[in-house]
């Protein structure tokens, strides 16, 4: 149920905004209403208590009445059965009028009673009999007042015996308003509570249903906003760690909805992208170890051929020729190392050079390029100095490369050395080998110490030509150093010559 | 053992290398035996019994390494020496010449000197009885 309608909100074919908008306006429009009713009940709830006190008052108008027609009664038999004056003929008179103009004023206000109660049959009923009977009261009081007037005593008391069931009839009728006043009264009262009760329990649910409506609304809202953005979340990592055969499948018809087409379009695009890239690299990779193969098979023959003639195969060498045949020599290794290098930096660069980890020891590595390039150092009368302490641990990594590292930062200090001494050192510290190759050469410019491990750059600029070389070897070091999550620097100044660091640690895992 | 008399079985399909190979070991006083492909390797192996095999491991028809194989599956032919001739910077080349039971390892280009003392090495040391 929560999903279909997290779902049914996200299909909605409208924006983020507009969603959010129809949202907030919802609510409001919620609240309005909930004023509106509150308001609405209040003056009902005022109505009734103006209604109320009305009915009091007709109740004591009722009750007056009927004391009224009570005294009106007695004063007419006590005045027409006793002898009296004109005075209290007079008074009689006033008093029957002075009831008319009460019961008149009474019956306005059980109008406006009836206006808010609604109109009571009986009560009407009652007014009109009180109305009529008191009609033939008066026109009997006047008539019996004039023929006593005029001395026919007996002749009014019997008039007047013969009204008195009609006066009887008048004290009934002005108490039964009275008994049913009192009834409408109880029966308001009734009505009022109850008209309470309705209106609290009014309220209180539209305040309930606003309240659930509005964590209904801003659940579902937020949910159909916020499961795309986890789902493209999720994608996006997909995507950056080079996973392409997912789609987000998002059913919002919202701007999240054009999101998600989007990030699938661009997840198709740099699917293929990839797939022709890493199609390319094959390529690339296999046609230069393909190219290097083939390259290298007539040089290692032309080199081959040549040592046997230097060394005599052949027979004897004329100096001359021997001469032009070293530089053939020379010639042919150096490009056999740049063969090399290319092919090494390529297999770098396609990430297909996996290092075959081993136990080694650093002092063994150490010990081995000192022995490979000891005569070099020799040659241009350099010192070559190892300072390994005994208790270097046993690194694991992949000791060719390692020493390829090395091999290289050796070769580079003896190269670029005219006098002094190239020093290899070695420590761990931290878990980590710590290489240093300092030497006495020329030492780096501050500009030239980035730039000399970039492919083909040699310090102050220069081609590689006058040191021999292919620009190439720092940067397979350092390379070969980041496979094994590790670091390349040097420290230099220009005149006060070079030390290169690298730093590997001591275990490399996979 | 005496250097005359010595045979070498050089497998090598490029003409280039094995005239050089021929060259350096007929002038360091080898007898030397020439095969092109790895059948003709293993052929020659089984009927000229050679003191040592030079195999290039990149050959036309089974390599050098499915070679070797065959020459140290073959109990009467274990005991011969075999040095694995490979490209240089195919990373793991060692490893897979030592797995298919080759004695020694050298990586072109080599120095014809180099060549010279490891074959020596290897015909001093004779051959274990079962390479492991």
């Amino acid at each position: 149920m929560r999903k279909w309608l997290i779902q049914l909100v996200a299909r909605v074919p409208a924006t983020a905004h507009a969603k959010l908008l129809a949202a907030f306006l919802a609510m409001v429009a919620l609240l309005i209403t909930l004023g509106v009713v509150g308001l609405h009940e209040l003056s009902t709830a005022n109505k009734r208590a103006e209604a109320l006190v009305n009915l009091q008052q007709k109740i004591v108008s009722y009750r007056e009445l009927q004391h009224d027609a009570l005294v009106q009664n007695d004063s007419v038999s006590t005045a027409l059965m006793v002898p009296s004056g004109e005075l209290e003929y007079e008074f009689l008179l006033r008093q029957v009028n002075q009831f008319r103009s009460d019961f008149d004023r009474l019956r306005s206000l059980a109008k406006d009673a009836a206006r808010f109660l609604g109109p009571v049959p009986q009560e009407n009923q009652a007014l009109s009999q009180i109305l009529s009977n008191d009609d033939q009261l008066i026109k009997i009081v006047a008539y019996v007042v004039d023929v006593v007037r005029r001395g026919h005593v007996a002749e009014g008391r019997d008039r007047l015996m013969r009204a008195a069931p009609l006066a009887d009839q008048l004290e009934l009728s002005t108490g039964k308003l009275v008994v049913l006043a009192d009834a409408e009264m109880a029966a308001s009262i009734k009505q009022t509570r109850e008209a309470h009760v309705h209106s609290r329990w009014m309220v209180i649910g539209f305040a309930a249903g606003s309240i659930g409506l509005a964590l209904v609304l801003g659940y579902v809202i937020s949910w159909s906003l916020i499961g795309p953005v986890k789902q493209m979340d999720a994608q996006l990592k997909r995507i950056a760690s080079g996973d392409f055969s997912d789609r987000v499948e998002v059913q919002n018809r919202d701007e999240l909805g054009a999101l998600a087409a989007n990030l699938n379009h661009m997840n198709e695009e740099l699917g293929q992208l990839y797939q022709q890239l890493e199609g390319a690299s094959r390529h690339k990779s296999a046609f230069l170890a393909n190219m290097s193969h083939e390259l290298r098979t007539p040089l290692n023959a032309i080199l081959g051929y040549t040592e046997l003639i230097l060394d005599k195969i052949y027979g004897e060498v004329p100096d001359k020729i021997r001469e032009v045949l070293e530089r053939v020599q020379n010639s042919g290794r150096h490009l056999l190392g740049l063969i090399n290098d290319v092919l090494d930096l390529s297999k770098i660069e396609a990430g297909q050079l996996t290092l075959a980890l081993s136990d080694y020891s650093m002092a063994d590595v150490a010990q081995t390029v000192v022995a490979a390039v000891e005569s070099l150092a020799a040659e241009k009368k350099l010192t070559l100095t190892m300072t390994v302490p005994p208790d270097l641990p046993r690194g694991r990594g992949d000791e060719r490369r390692i020493t390829q590292v090395l091999l290289n930062l050796v070769g580079n200090a003896i190269k670029f050395t005219e006098a002094g001494e190239v020093a290899i050192r070695a420590t761990v510290s931290d878990g980590q080998f710590l290489v240093a190759v300092s030497d006495t050469g020329p030492g780096i410019s501050e500009q030239d110490q980035q730039r000399i491990f970039e492919e083909f750059q040699q310090g102050d600029g220069s081609s590689t030509r006058p040191k021999g070389g292919t620009g190439l070897g720092l940067t397979i070091a350092k390379r070969i150093v980041e496979l094994h999550r590790g670091r390349v620097w040097v420290q230099s100044i220009l005149g006060h010559g070079s030390t290169f660091w690298f730093a590997l640690p001591v275990i490399v895992e996979r | 053992m005496g250097l005359m008399g010595t045979r070498i079985l050089v497998t090598e399909d490029n003409e280039d290398n094995r005239h050089i190979l021929r060259d350096l070991l007929t002038s360091a006083g080898y007898e030397v035996i020439e095969a092109v492909t790895g059948e003709e390797g293993v052929r020659l192996a089984e009927t000229q019994r050679p003191d040592l095999i030079l195999m290039d491991v990149q050959l036309p028809g089974f390599d050098g390494y499915e070679a070797t194989r065959r020459i140290k599956g073959n109990l009467a032919l274990r005991q011969i020496p075999v040095i694995a001739v490979t490209s240089y910077a195919l990373s793991g080349d060692d490893v897979k010449a030592r797995e298919a039971g080759c004695d020694a390892y050298v990586a072109k280009p080599f120095s014809p000197r180099d060549l010279l003392v490891k074959i020596r090495e290897c015909l001093a040391q004779g051959t274990p009885g079962a390479p492991s």
